[in-house]
């Protein structure tokens, strides 16, 4: 009985958003945008395909036995990288937008006294309405991904197993995602007395960890890693490697030194560049632990995992040239594991601070 | 039906109910009277089991409200003050949601809905409850009220939004209803919507029960102390003669009319008295307290 009056508040609640114009507007924004990207991403994935048989043809061609170097096969998940993009900002937006007013709304038009007279526990009404939006939330992502998936069959381009699962892991990050958003909007909405003020601060959280705190992060690691070491003053010049992975209006960028020898090894070099190696693993420590604060880091870092597992090594190993062999996707979210325990941890702390609020809340 | 030991709720420090014993009994329509900021709303909360009290407690039908809340819930039915809705859905839908807590199935909520929407004149009205006027929510609150035909009513400022035809109309329901042996607890600030249904009435001032009985009992006992005296008015065709008696205390005289005080009613002796020297009497009778200028004694407290 209990679980059929938190399904009766859950199904009240997704029926209400789904059939809500503001809603319907973002998603269908959401889902007209995702359509384009995919379609453009569909037509840069046969290139990159078409691409990669031509440089097959000419390696059998050569038949050079001494070459060890391979081109390598595209993924079909790049298609799905610049929906990283949109998502981090429509999707941040939908998630607020359902979540906002769901707790504030019924303090304003009295419903809540009106439903808290009829035998149902506080904490049912906040775990419905929490699954409910879940549920509209998942709802909006199984649509995005269905077009996706369904535009690639329409154009010839049918997923393996791996990729297929690489699609619903790209699905449950991104909806996790939303997740951290929709928490923060019923959190506020649960805090304010009015939805306007419920909005304005979710909107405030939305811009503090999605642009101040990594900017925080960066300061904060130049201040606690303090100068870079010296360089010898003899010996060889260091040469500076950058690595650039761009994606969906995102750039990660590594820098390291790499040090080209002479023929000889230099003791001195060698603990130079121990020391820079150190160095760069600090601050990037520091910057990342700060990130984790932020679901559009951690979402940046998880997804590209999915969808990119070898720019994700690279950014993961600046002193390594270049990874021998394309890490799995098992190993890709496997060095992402912080930022998806972050991920999961964000929303919960904020449903937690919900349900207490909620459960204290005053309803003179 | 209805009962509160030193029933108390405490709010940053201050009392807005303080040590309520109340008793309400079956099939009794109870008012709950008092100024606004009384706690007769804290009072309705925590008896509906929506708040619960800093100290003391009370029971429905036998049922601890704090201890559980759900059972009483299951019994009861509440028309809160200014009463909200869902206004993207109907009133039917709003009702059906409601319903749906009391693990109705879905041909019984049909029925029981069209049943309540028929009685509050809400049946046909397709537009959403965000579009209603006040009246209209206030009737569907009475129909969300009854959706699980409850043995207790407790309605909250139930007439504030209606109109004289709405208010006829929920009169006339909250007699039928206690007629049905339905306890009703209805609270109000305004004195004659509960002389108008209520059997008993509970005087509630600054957190505390001043007075509870019938409206005549609560008046007589919240009225000016006159000690036992018993005041006496009387008017004369002809001029009011001095009359003597040893049970009158005083009098109040002016021309033909006078106000007697006596230790007890000496009606019939004054009356002989008054024919005996061929005084047509006009008027004689004891004056009861005006009930409203004591509530309003009270209110203003």
């Amino acid at each position: 009985m209990a679980f059929d009056r938190l399904l009766n508040v859950a199904r009240k609640e997704f029926s209400d958003h789904i059939t809500s114009r503001r809603f319907i507007i973002i998603l269908a924004l959401l889902l007209v945008i995702s359509t384009i990207s995919i379609y453009e991403g569909i037509g840069q994935y046969n290139d990159s395909l078409e691409s990669y048989t031509e440089q097959l043809q000419q390696m059998q061609e050569i038949e050079d036995p001494y070459s060890s170097w391979m081109p390598q096969k595209p993924s079909i998940m790049y298609v799905f990288i610049s929906m990283m993009s949109y998502m981090t900002m429509l999707g941040g937006i939908l998630a607020i937008a359902i979540g906002f007013d769901l707790v504030s709304k019924e303090k304003e038009t009295r419903s809540l006294k009106s439903l808290l007279s009829h035998p149902v526990y506080r904490d049912e009404i906040i775990n419905g309405k929490a699954l409910g939006g879940v549920a509209a939330l998942g709802f909006a992502m199984a649509l995005a991904l269905a077009i996706a998936i369904a535009m690639l069959l329409v154009f010839s381009v049918v997923p393996t197993v791996d990729e297929f699962a690489a699609i619903l892991i790209f699905g449950a990050v991104s909806l996790g995602f939303l997740l951290a958003y929709f928490a923060v909007a019923l959190t506020m909405s649960t805090v304010a007395k009015e939805s306007g003020n419920a909005l304005i601060y979710t909107l405030v959280i939305f811009f503090a960890v999605s642009s101040l705190l990594p900017m925080f992060g960066m300061m904060a690691a130049s201040a606690f890693a303090g100068d870079p070491p010296e360089p010898p003053e003899m010996g060889p010049m260091p040469k500076e490697i950058v690595r650039t992975a761009s994606s969906g209006g995102y750039y990660t960028t590594s820098v390291s030194q790499d040090v080209v020898y002479g023929g000889t090894e230099d003791p001195a070099w060698r603990a130079y560049e121990e020391e820079m190696k150190t160095y760069v693993e600090k601050r990037r420590f520091i910057s990342d632990v700060s990130n984790l604060l932020s679901p559009q880091m951690n979402y940046f870092t998880v997804a590209m995992a999915v969808t990119n597992p070898q720019i994700m090594a690279m950014v993961y190993s600046p002193y390594d040239t270049a990874p021998e062999e394309t890490p799995g996707l098992a190993g890709a979210l496997g060095r992402v594991w912080m930022n998806i325990a972050a991920l999961i941890v964000f929303p919960s702390v904020f449903f937690a601070a919900t349900y207490v609020k909620f459960m204290r809340m005053d309803i003179r | 039906m209805i009962r509160t030991e030193n029933l108390t709720k405490v709010y940053n420090g201050k009392a807005a109910v303080d040590g309520l014993d109340l008793e309400v009994g079956e099939g009794d329509i109870f008012g709950f009277l008092g100024p606004n900021g009384a706690g007769k709303s804290t009072t309705i909360l925590m008896l509906t089991g929506m708040i619960e009290p800093t100290g003391g407690r009370c029971l429905v039908d036998g049922i601890e409200v704090a201890k559980d809340p759900l059972k009483v819930k299951e019994i009861i039915g509440y028309l809160p003050e200014d009463v909200g809705f869902y206004g993207n859905m109907t009133g039917e839908e709003n009702l059906d949601y409601f319903a749906r807590f009391y693990g109705m199935d879905a041909r019984k909520r049909k029925e029981r809905i069209a049943e309540l929407l028929e009685l509050v004149h809400l049946d046909g009205v397709a537009q959403k409850a965000g579009e209603y006027s006040r009246g209209m929510k206030q009737r569907l609150g009475l129909a969300q009220a009854l959706i699980n035909d409850p043995k207790v009513l407790f309605l909250d400022e139930p007439t504030a939004n209606l109109d004289p035809e709405g208010v006829r109309e929920y009169r006339e329901l909250v007699l039928a209803l206690a007629g049905e042996g339905k306890t009703v607890f209805v609270s109000s600030h305004i004195l004659s919507e509960v002389r108008a249904v209520c059997r008993t009435v509970g005087l509630l001032a600054k957190g505390k029960l001043v007075a509870q009985g019938t409206l005549d009992e609560v008046a007589r006992t919240l009225a000016p102390s006159d000690g036992d005296a018993v005041r006496i008015v009387v008017e004369t065709r002809e001029h009011l003669p001095a009359l003597e008696d040893p049970e009158i205390v005083a009098v109040e005289r002016n021309g033909n009319r006078a106000v007697f005080l006596a230790k007890t009613d000496i009606r019939d002796r004054l009356a002989a008295s008054l024919f005996s020297q061929g005084v047509h009497v006009r008027e004689m009778r004891i004056e009861e307290p005006d009930i409203e200028d004591v509530f309003m004694a009270i209110y203003r407290r």
